[in-house]
């Protein structure tokens, strides 16, 4: 029994990490671009297919291709945003149907090349650890610390730096931060690289300890959803929090339900939310 | 009255399109009669999912889900037996209704979802409703596995030859054209009325609209219900066309064809939904198959095709080539442009 309690405990704790990474990247861009990226979920996938290309067909060091992945899909992010959503971003409507048919159809092309079978990334770590009988792998302990430092970094970045400042004072007003002389379109495109990097850098974890398929795009995405609906839309702090909420609600259907039940807990979570407290833990009323 | 007749276009138009659609079976093969059957149901989708998207402005994402509501609720009324051994036993005995009332009764459960989701989702930003409708999908697809016994799983079940629409292509094409002209004529006089100025309004500016004392989510949540009816009653009449029902006719390429068909068309025109629907469908099951050879060489399928054509058109031409069309007319007859 405590042998469970404890899995849960400890996979929950690597689930949550790498989901607060991907859900705060997706609350970011939306917070200060009103954007709903449907194709924040592909970043997360791609990242992992890019790492394996570097791998085994250049040869590159995994901590290399790791970082060289992670700068180029936030750079893909970048070159989406002023290609397909800066033109069209008055138009909310057209914005959501683009991105995902963006994501759509590299989901499909990643098929077309590398087939539906998952793939996995080399770990930073070998070997496991028994805490309290219980075997723990160290590639789950190093991609907890890794999701927990970008985060640590993440809220550095927002509350000390100047540039963060500017990107939660123009979530927070746009307006009013055109007004006082600030470069909005520049910060939509430094949040984008932030944004898409995060869901590269949390794909890459999770490609460590799961696996990463064209499908999962999809379903990583609904998972941020689930997380920035409950944490409140815009609200980095909030997915955070709330990643572990729902990493938690997701480990423990998984444990104990089954995987198939994941994606029915997820909806089951956000109706509930949007019954009882509509704005998510930390949303501001619109 | 003849007068009339030749000087409105649009009336012409209409006229002839009504006479090569009823003399199409006649000189057409009969595996293209059935094609351009489907088609006419799927133009039903396309036109209702405008409803909701391009009128009201709430992006649904989880169109499909009520096509498949409608689906299997026709399907299972149809073949009650499969919930025989299930905890759902009770309903194995309930009597057969006729082919017709079973679709009506699946517009109906579909609204009836709609009207569920719609309330918890629609009081708040449009944001939500997008995020929800697309979490459907996913979830909807997981049911029919789960409960396989009922559902048939991947497979799907066979709701038997003697439940088809009609015991011939021709049949079933009239009749599904039949349910098309219906639901046209009759989503127009919705459109047309007050209500769908309410809807406009509703798309138009939120905040203009209730304060002249629309309640808007009374509006958004009618405009969902109703075109969650439609999915419903064209995904039972699929069923009772094709005499199968699966997964594989309600998940995510189904929803992006819906959406190709009404963004080329042109989101919130009613008639370019239609003509969008039409190309996109007949594009999709005719001659793009037959380039399927590419993806041999390069990672292309038809998918990866129409989803480029989609991000194009979206982003150089979001109003839709019936603008143009109407533009187009405009010009030739003189008329100043709306």
């Amino acid at each position: 029994m405590i042998e469970i309690v404890l899995r849960i405990l400890i996979y929950g704790a690597v689930l949550s990490g790498i989901w607060a990474l991907t859900a705060s990247g997706f609350s970011l861009i939306f917070g200060i671009a009103r954007i709903l990226n449907f194709a924040h979920g592909t970043f997360f996938v791609l990242s992992a297919y890019l790492s394996i290309l570097l791998i085994k067909n250049l040869g590159f060091n995994i901590f290399i291709s790791y970082a060289v992945s992670v700068i180029l899909v936030g750079l893909v992010g970048v070159v989406i945003y002023k290609i397909m959503m800066a033109p069209i971003r008055e138009h909310e409507v057209m914005v959501i149907i683009v991105t995902l048919a963006f994501a759509l159809l590299v989901g499909e092309v990643l098929l077309l090349i590398f087939g539906e079978h998952g793939i996995s990334v080399p770990s930073f770590a070998r070997g496991f650890v028994e805490i309290a009988g219980v075997p723990i792998t160290w590639k789950r302990i190093s991609v907890f610390i890794a999701a927990i430092v970008v985060i640590i970094l993440l809220e550095y970045f927002i509350n000390r730096t100047r540039t963060g400042k500017m990107i939660s004072a123009a979530s927070q007003n746009l307006e009013a931060a055109m007004i006082v002389g600030m470069d909005v379109e520049r910060l939509f495109v430094i949040t984008m690289f932030i944004s898409a990097a995060l869901a590269a850098f949390g794909g890459l974890l999770y490609a460590q300890v799961f696996a990463a398929s064209p499908i999962f795009a999809f379903k990583s995405l609904i998972f941020a959803f689930a997380i920035v609906i409950l944490g409140g839309l815009g609200s980095v702090r909030g997915s955070i929090i709330a990643s572990f909420i729902v990493g938690y609600i997701l480990t423990i259907t998984i444990n104990t339900l089954g995987a198939r039940w994941g994606e029915f807990m997820v909806l089951v979570t956000i109706i509930g939310i949007l019954i009882v407290r509509p704005t998510g833990l930390f949303g501001v009323e619109e | 009255m003849m007068s009339e007749f030749y000087r409105d276009p649009k009336i012409f138009v209409i006229v002839v399109l009504l006479i090569l659609a009823l003399a199409a079976p006649l000189f057409l093969p009969d595996a293209f009669v059935f094609l351009i059957g489907l088609t006419y149901l799927f133009i039903i989708l396309a036109i209702s999912w405008d409803v909701i998207v391009g009128y009201t402005g709430q992006v649904n994402l989880g169109h499909t889900v009520f096509v498949g509501i409608g689906a299997y609720t026709t399907a299972l009324l149809q073949v009650p037996s499969r919930f025989e051994g299930t905890f759902l036993n009770a309903l194995a005995g309930i009597p057969q209704p006729p082919v017709f009332i079973s679709i009506l009764l699946g517009g109906i459960v579909a609204a009836f979802v709609g009207f569920v989701i719609g309330v918890i989702t629609l009081r708040l930003k449009g944001y939500y409703f997008a995020l929800v409708t697309a979490v459907l999908p996913l979830v909807f697809i997981q049911f029919l596995y789960v409960w396989s016994d009922i559902f048939g799983g991947e497979e799907g079940f066979s709701v038997g030859l003697e439940r088809a629409l009609a015991p011939d292509s021709t049949g079933k094409y009239y009749i599904a054209f039949g349910l098309m002209v219906i639901s046209i004529i009759t989503l127009y006089f919705i459109l047309r009325s007050s209500i769908g100025y309410k809807f406009r309004a509703v798309r138009d500016d939120e905040i203009l609209a209730e304060s002249v004392g629309i309640d808007i989510v009374k509006y958004k949540v009618l405009s969902f219900v109703i075109s969650s009816f439609f999915a419903g009653l064209a995904g039972a009449a699929f069923v009772h066309y094709r005499i199968t029902v699966g997964p594989s006719l309600f998940d995510i390429p189904l929803m992006l064809l819906i959406i190709l068909a009404a963004v080329i068309g042109g989101l919130g025109t009613l008639y370019g939904p239609i003509l969008g629907g039409f190309i996109i469908y007949l594009m999709k099951n005719w001659w793009l198959k037959s380039i399927s050879g590419i993806s041999a060489i390069l990672p292309i399928n038809d998918e990866v095709i129409l989803y480029t054509i989609l991000i194009i058109v979206a982003i150089l031409a979001p109003h839709g080539i019936w603008s143009y069309i109407r533009l187009g007319v405009n010009k030739i007859s003189g008329k100043a442009v709306r």
